[in-house]
């Protein structure tokens, strides 16, 4: 008995002192500091961190020949390892069968059946969708702008949410506000943001959302310069604090939430492969609490988002998620 | 027919000749430090990076002093300490040019990158400081078509376009810039003149770092107040494509730049405009009409392009 509680007491302190819990982040090129889902999810991990006791480290990828490698190397020393983003599916798909004693983690990544990989993707529609009414309700030229990065299906996802919105507001309101809609094929480009922002202001867009990582910052600055009047809406996490007064709202997606449950499950033994697609419902998609411009929103309009989201979230419409989705939208 | 009215409706609107020559300036920037660098016998490919370097250090300088000017400053700086580099190894010890010049890219890409999280303590990009903000021409009247068009530039853009007469006259008006070309056509001759090779192309790589320093702090001090990594985005080799294109002279430099200019205005624009119903999915073609443009151009309209004769090789005295 004696030898059992000593053997365990050894095992104990060596698992503290040796078999550090690391969990290894591996971003997509928009890396750490894109004000975006990268830094999103990067701050459900230091939760976890601060919580849990654990270490956990970032792996920037810079190409996207690094993914492969970098998810690798990170499997070699961690129990851990996440990867963040649409563009790593494959590469992830590659390696984690090759590590089944690693717990694998994929934001923005769909179903892969592996069983030692967990993989989220969001309702993007459904925040985009309350964004658009909410700009289809505040604009005053009946004009407004999208701006994508490249089109992936979590940037399309976006998109179409936020025309379907729009769609919801001309049907009630029996109005006619128009989206122009352009894609810079970049997330880290912010002067295209900015120029193609501008280009959409002169096309008589006074609100615009940009779900394109870093143009997004473009797009910040554009409204800051073109002043009173002109809005954008942000994007994955909070951003509403980069132009206090010049975001409307920010169309958040729980990038946070799902690493930092994905983190603490597998901490504490409950981790289990498979797929989750966290919308309004499960507060994987929001929008912000709009911080700086509440005060300018008319109350009758919040409370009507209030509304549509419960009527969502109890299943009396369905926000579209494909192109002819939208087109058959309230028809 | 709906193509024709998206491109009237495009060219009718004012703010596509600002974002033409806010497109344009920073191109054009790194183009004439190109231009002074091969004028004198040395080629730069390194522009990306120097851009690149001066990008990071106008935001230093701003976020220091809270002044963007400073940052500008210091970019230009930081442009020829970088170029001093190439220099130093491409002249004097007739180090293959273009080897040092992608060493000195890589360099930058590196440095920068890491250089944000000690400096800023985040990694990937800064959070927002001052920038140089616009001349606003309000004598113009507010809603009319030339204030939409001109009245809120950034200084930049008429700093770039008085360097263009500035270069022009230098180059071809003044006994330096004789001595320039002199060295980058035929070193041997210009050194039995008397003429001192290695400073005139000193003087020319150094030059190429002050002024792509410059088409950097452009994007980050003058456009966003804000650095993100590897943001200039492949802008330095476009530059070098204008100066090839525009045929290695000051003058021929703008006019490839602001062609350039148009094609990234005209993506904007196109891509927006509501008349035109393209799929979501197919909107991103739209950006390659830079590239586009430009193969159309150099290959059914501009002849042949000739370079200064001595350009790439390095001199070395003999005797």
């Amino acid at each position: 008995m004696k030898r059992v509680l000593v053997l365990a007491l050894v095992l104990l302190v060596s698992t503290m002192f040796f078999g550090n819990f690391i969990v290894t982040m591996v971003t997509d090129t928009g890396g750490l500091g894109d004000q975006s889902f990268n830094d999103g999810t990067w701050a459900g991990v230091k939760t976890a961190e601060e919580e849990l006791g654990i270490t956990a480290k970032v792996v920037q990828s810079y190409e996207q020949a690094d993914y492969v490698p970098n998810l690798s190397n990170a499997a070699k020393e961690s129990k851990v390892v996440i990867a963040v983003g649409f563009m790593m599916e494959d590469a992830l798909k590659q390696v984690a069968p090759q590590y089944p004693n690693v717990y694998f983690v994929g934001i923005d990544i769909s179903e892969t059946g592996i069983p030692n990989v967990k993989t989220y993707t969001f309702k993007e529609h459904e925040c985009a969708f309350l964004a658009g009414f909410l700009a289809a309700a505040m604009t005053e030229t009946d004009v407004l702008g999208f701006i994508g990065g490249i089109p992936i299906p979590p940037v399309q996802r976006f998109e179409w949410g936020y025309r379907a919105g729009v769609i919801m507001w001309n049907d009630l309101f029996n109005d006619d506000v128009q989206v122009l809609i352009g894609y810079t094929q970049s997330f880290t480009d912010s002067q295209k943001g900015k120029t193609m922002t501008e280009a959409q202001y002169s096309q008589g867009a006074d609100i615009v959302f940009a779900a394109a990582g870093l143009c997004g910052l473009g797009t910040f600055e554009a409204a800051k310069s073109a002043g009173e009047g002109f809005y954008a809406i942000g994007v994955d996490v909070d951003q509403d604090h980069l132009a206090p007064g010049r975001i409307l709202t920010s169309a958040m997606k729980g990038v946070n939430m799902a690493s930092y449950y994905a983190v603490k499950d597998a901490y504490e033994g409950f981790f289990e492969g498979g797929h989750e697609n966290l919308g309004l419902v499960e507060g994987g998609a929001t929008l912000s609490e709009m911080k700086y411009t509440r005060d300018i929103i008319p109350a009758w309009v919040l409370v009507m988002l209030k509304g549509l989201e419960t009527m969502a979230i109890e299943g009396e419409f369905v926000v579209p998620d494909s192109e002819a989705g939208v087109e058959a939208f309230l028809q | 027919m709906d193509w024709l009215r998206a491109l009237l409706d495009t060219v009718s609107n004012p703010v596509f000749y600002k974002l033409t020559l806010s497109s344009a300036t920073p191109l054009l920037f790194a183009a004439l430090g190109g231009l002074y660098s091969e004028k004198t016998g040395v080629t730069n490919i390194a522009l990306e990076g120097i851009m690149l370097l001066g990008a990071f250090f106008g935001i230093v300088g701003s976020a220091f002093t809270g002044n963007p000017w400073i940052g500008v400053l210091l970019a230009m700086v930081a442009g020829i300490g970088i170029a001093s580099l190439h220099a130093w190894a491409s002249i004097r010890f007739c180090a293959n040019q273009i080897v040092s010049a992608t060493a000195l890219i890589l360099l930058a890409q590196g440095l920068t990158g890491f250089l944000l999280e000690p400096v800023f303590g985040q990694p990937g990009s800064t959070p927002i400081f001052n920038r140089v903000s616009e001349i606003r021409l309000s004598f113009l009247g507010k809603e009319t078509f030339l204030y939409k068009m001109i009245g809120t530039l950034s200084p930049f853009v008429y700093i770039v376009f008085a360097l263009v007469i500035v270069t022009w006259i230098l180059i071809n008006k003044t006994r330096l810039g004789l001595r320039m070309r002199a060295v980058g056509e035929n070193p041997e001759a210009a050194d039995t003149l008397g003429i001192n090779v290695f400073k005139i192309r000193y003087f020319g790589v150094i030059m190429s770092g002050l002024l792509a320093g410059l088409g950097g702090a452009y994007l980050s001090v003058g456009e966003l107040g804000q650095f993100s990594e590897n943001m200039t985005g492949g802008k330095g080799f476009i530059a070098l494509a204008a100066l090839i294109l525009g045929n290695w002279s000051p003058v021929g430099a703008m006019w490839a730049s602001l062609l350039f200019g148009v094609a990234q205005a005209l993506n904007e624009q196109l891509q927006s405009n509501p008349i035109l119903s393209i799929p979501s999915t197919a909107k991103p073609l739209f950006n390659l009409l830079p590239f586009v443009i430009t193969l159309i151009v150099v290959g059914g309209f501009v002849g042949k392009t000739r370079s200064p004769a001595a350009s790439g090789t390095p001199y070395e005295k003999r005797g």
